[in-house]
């Protein structure tokens, strides 16, 4: 009870934040959607840095390093210290200096103007908002997960009886003495059946209790079992709907202001709680030397390098694109507009790698330890809580608990945001008058964008509900997508001669190759060639920009003079003759 | 200096790719880390210290004037104006 009652206390502090900075609002659509543009150096570090950074940096990171070894740090963490640096200080601050010099709100407005092109935002429009609801997906599913996990069991609905029939005769079934009240076997029909709730953190124990690792058609039937039984704690739909609220609330109160405060409120409090759950872990481990002894000395020996099957050194190369995917993230461009001067991106663009290291190392430790102590069926996104729970007290599990959540919706309320940033500034405004939106007002912009908002959170809510795969495909594949579009970005700022039809062109591919593979990617790890899909995907949209731009002819000389005003336009000109 | 940057960048890069530790855990850094997570997290501190340098010799001039510049009311123009 104390665990969940630390949760409500942080979600509790997280609303006041949310409700002090409505006081600081001021009435305009500029400062709901830009803060007025007026953020400092370390609370940009703080909200890009919180925005990057999702529940994986806490339970993901635990998990693969459990299931894959440390090589996942490489994978992910120092690739992201490199690559997201680079995007911040090549694309970032030059966003930011057109931003302000042209009073762009939205990513899509830049691209309109840039390339003169309202298709080119109707194209990107819905696959914008499409990636980005898939992001949030991640972490709404996320939240209802640990909500259900981390709330206290209770033995609920007794007169309910759940059953299961077996298509596999359990060789070793023994149930302990603890569970024989509520759990029987009944041989002649093969069933098994059981009365009343079942806490998710059970089902462990349930796998156990026909020998260990448990057969698949065992470890079926136990996941079929769970999933129909009542669930003896807050349920997964009622998690994802109380998060959901509560992100709705800061951001539609306090817009940009409240999030750039709450995100920087909740990255303090997520790599503290990562580092207080690594000291904890490895005092009870017997420090750190034992318990990289004892790994070493184990089965598991081989998670503490990147051998064996673990990761291939193509995929590793290859997971470098991954991280461009932070130059097309239109949440993350709104922040970067937030920004009061563009020095105030020299903080961000050194201290993101070190903040990456500080969050990611110790959970990496963790994830590695946790192969000499647990089997190796353990679910892979249980890990850290399991540790942590083995290894701390309720007080410790409640704070870290809210340091994940803290993590979850430190990336979710920027999504949100922006999301009604995208619908009110690109579409309403530019579109409403063909739909008999003559005139709209500033506050009508606000209302609008809450209520799309809204619709699209209810929206993902209802996704959520069917319980899709697990949270770490989705994420690759919806960082895929953004990262695939990353050419248009660097082709807007850097390359005179890009023109809309190139960039059409190059969503177009972009779309559809993204869809052909979905169902692959969902499939489990998916590698094309032992290279990671973005790789294909990335190619093929660069090719296809590059070519069809020099095959059409070149941006107006105006375009050129107002985004290349030192002698580019001439340049631009001598191109095309 | 920004040859000298654009070269640390990219040898950054080819570090990354530290195939010669792939198999093998030890040498042990601190008696308790695996080489090969010690390298990558040397990576990162790397990239720190890179971008340190990125930003004290190569920061474009240009963002340097653009803070001088007044800011248009966002959302005012999106650049129509310019049409």
């Amino acid at each position: 009870m104390t665990t969940f009652l630390i949760i409500l206390g942080y979600i509790a502090l997280l609303l006041s934040l949310g409700v002090f900075s409505t006081r600081l609002l001021k009435r305009s659509s500029g400062d709901y959607f830009l803060a007025s543009r007026g953020i400092g150096p370390f609370m940009l570090l703080m909200s890009i840095f919180g925005t990057t950074m999702t529940a994986f940096a806490l339970v993901g990171s635990t998990g693969r390093s459990f299931e894959k070894g440390i090589g996942v740090y490489g994978l992910m963490a120092s690739w992201s210290g490199i690559i997201h640096s680079a995007c911040f200080f090549l694309i970032g601050a030059r966003v930011w200096a057109l931003g302000k010099k042209h009073g762009y709100v939205t990513q899509l407005s830049f691209f309109r103007d840039r390339y003169r092109s309202d298709a080119l935002v109707l194209l990107l429009f819905p696959l914008m908002v499409g990636f980005v609801i898939i992001y949030i997906l991640m972490g709404v599913v996320g939240s209802g997960r640990i909500i259900e996990a981390l709330t206290p069991e209770v033995r609920a609905m007794r007169h309910v009886t759940t059953e299961v029939v077996l298509t596999e005769t359990p060789a070793n079934l023994d149930i302990p003495e603890s569970w024989q009240e509520r759990l029987r076997y009944d041989p002649a029909t093969s069933t098994l059946s059981l009365d009343g709730s079942i806490h998710p953190k059970r089902r462990g124990e349930l796998y156990r209790m026909n020998g260990v690792p448990p057969t698949p058609a065992w470890r079926a039937a136990i996941d079929d079992l769970a999933g129909r039984a009542p669930t003896g704690a807050i349920p997964y739909w009622a998690g994802m709907g109380f998060i959901s609220l509560v992100v709705l609330f800061y951001v539609f109160f306090g817009g940009m202001r409240a999030t750039a405060w709450a995100n920087t409120f909740q990255t303090i409090v997520f790599m503290v709680m990562g580092v207080i759950a690594f000291l904890v872990i490895m005092g009870k481990l017997g420090g750190p030397v034992a318990a990289t002894e004892k790994l070493l000395g184990s089965d598991a020996a081989v998670r503490a390098t990147r051998g064996g099957d673990q990761i291939h050194k193509l995929q590793f190369l290859t997971y470098c694109f991954i991280p461009l995917s932070v130059g097309m993230f239109p949440h993350l461009f709104q922040h970067w507009l937030t920004a009061r001067k563009a020095s105030n991106f020299k903080l961000t663009v050194v201290a993101h790698p070190l903040c990456i290291a500080i969050t990611w190392v110790p959970c990496i430790l963790v994830g590695m330890w946790a192969a000499a102590e647990l089997p190796a069926t353990t679910n892979p996104n249980s890990v850290l809580g399991i540790m942590v729970a083995r290894h701390a007290n309720d007080v410790l599990s409640g704070l870290i608990g809210a340091g994940i959540l803290a993590a979850i919706m430190s990336s979710m309320d920027s999504q949100f945001l922006c999301l009604g940033s995208l619908f009110t500034n690109d579409i309403v405004v530019r579109y409403g008058r063909a739909f008999g939106l003559a005139e709209i007002t500033d506050r009508s912009r606000v209302i609008l964008g809450r209520a799309f908002v809204l619709a699209m959170v209810v929206i993902t809510y209802f996704i959520g509900l069917t319980q899709p795969g697990g949270v770490f495909p989705i994420g690759v594949w919806c960082f895929t997508g953004f990262a695939s579009l990353f050419p248009i970005a660097v082709a807007a700022i850097y390359w005179k001669r890009s023109n809309k039809w190139g960039a059409m062109a190059s969503v177009v591919v972009v779309a559809v190759l993204w869809l052909y593979f979905l169902p692959d990617a969902f499939g489990g790890e998916f590698l094309i060639a032992g290279m990671m899909p973005v790789t294909v995907i990335l190619a093929a949209s660069t090719v296809t920009l590059i070519v069809v731009t020099l095959a059409t002819p070149p941006p107006e000389r105006g375009i050129v003079e107002k985004f290349f005003p030192d002698g580019g336009a001439r340049r631009a000109v001598d191109l095309s003759e | 200096m920004k040859p000298l940057v654009i070269v640390l960048l990219i040898a950054l890069c080819v570090l990354h790719h530290d195939v010669w530790w792939w198999d093998t855990p030890r040498p042990l850094v601190f008696g308790f880390v695996p080489i090969g997570l010690a390298w990558h997290a040397g990576i990162s501190v790397a990239a720190g210290v890179v971008w340190w340098l990125a930003i004290k010799f190569c920061w474009p001039s240009e963002l340097a004037e653009s803070e001088d510049a007044q800011a248009p009311e966002a959302g005012s123009k999106n650049g129509e104006d310019a049409r």
